[in-house]
């Protein structure tokens, strides 16, 4: 899971259940505002969004994760992904994206992206090899933090977490295109 | 029932979502997709989204799926950017 904010720390704690092993990578640190829309308490704030995670979830359902603190980068994708039978990018940047999906591209390995649109209003998981990176808008864009999104940003990581979870049972890739008042399956 | 030469436009728009409620060919340009919905949007003529005269598709996406066994129709979707995950 490479980025535990609004959509990758709920998708952490929805597949809680699921007996592989999770590997959380996020360089951020929780910040206040963040409580609003993650699935990030008060007690996390100050901590490594990664650490704050862990000890949320050892707390809550005796659920460990695996945890990476780093930016993933070009030059660290093979140590920090290299051994996932699966990457759930849960990435907030097009830059980031992209290397995320050279990597898992030329590696092969299984990648579902969760992507958000910056209003709220739309939402995807798409396996990579359908995948269009988008970049965020010239001049910056509203994002999640004031938790007004909150439901659909848990709508949203509820499809993604459900697409990871059918393709750890069974290897089929399923997506869904999210809108407020409901989802398809792509 | 849409012929194979034709393609279904669905539209998002501040969290709404709807079809167009007549085919365009396939093979359509960008350019045209845009003015159509944007038309139709702002004239309240797509089922599912409110009218919104100030609709603007520009920094829209505008995604082209060819008709299969789930969806046997060709689809053109017109979205927001989603850059957002963390």
């Amino acid at each position: 899971m490479v980025g535990v904010g609004a959509l990758g720390s709920h998708v952490v704690q929805l597949l809680r259940n699921e007996r592989a092993t999770l590997r959380v990578i996020d360089f951020d640190k929780v910040e206040q505002k963040n409580v609003a829309s993650q699935f990030h308490g008060k007690p996390g704030v100050g901590k490594p969004k990664v650490l704050a995670l862990k000890q949320a979830m050892q707390f809550l359902f005796a659920r460990d994760l695996e945890t990476i603190p780093h930016r993933l980068a070009a030059d660290n994708a093979k140590e920090l992904l290299g051994a996932g039978d699966l990457v759930i990018d849960c990435l907030d940047n097009g830059a980031s994206r992209r290397i995320l999906q050279d990597f898992v591209r030329t590696a092969g390995i299984a990648c579902v992206h969760g992507a958000l649109a910056a209003d709220g209003g739309f939402g995807r998981v798409v396996w990579d090899e359908a995948f269009a990176i988008d970049d965020e808008q010239a001049g910056g864009a509203a994002t999640c933090d004031d938790g007004a999104h909150l439901p659909f940003v848990a709508i949203a990581s509820a499809y993604l977490a459900r697409a990871a979870q059918e393709f750890l049972a069974t290897g089929r890739k399923i997506g869904f295109e999210i809108n407020p008042g409901g989802a398809i399956r792509a | 029932m849409v012929a194979a030469n034709e393609a279904r436009v669905n539209v998002t728009w501040k969290g709404q979502n709807g079809d167009l409620p007549d085919t365009v060919s396939r093979d359509a340009n960008d350019g045209d997709v845009r003015q159509w919905v944007t038309e139709a949007v702002r004239g309240g003529g797509v089922p599912g989204i409110a009218a919104d005269a100030r609709a603007d598709f520009t920094d829209f996406v505008i995604d082209r799926f060819t008709a299969n066994d789930a969806r046997p129709y060709n689809l053109i979707q017109v979205r927001p950017k989603v850059p957002f995950g963390a």
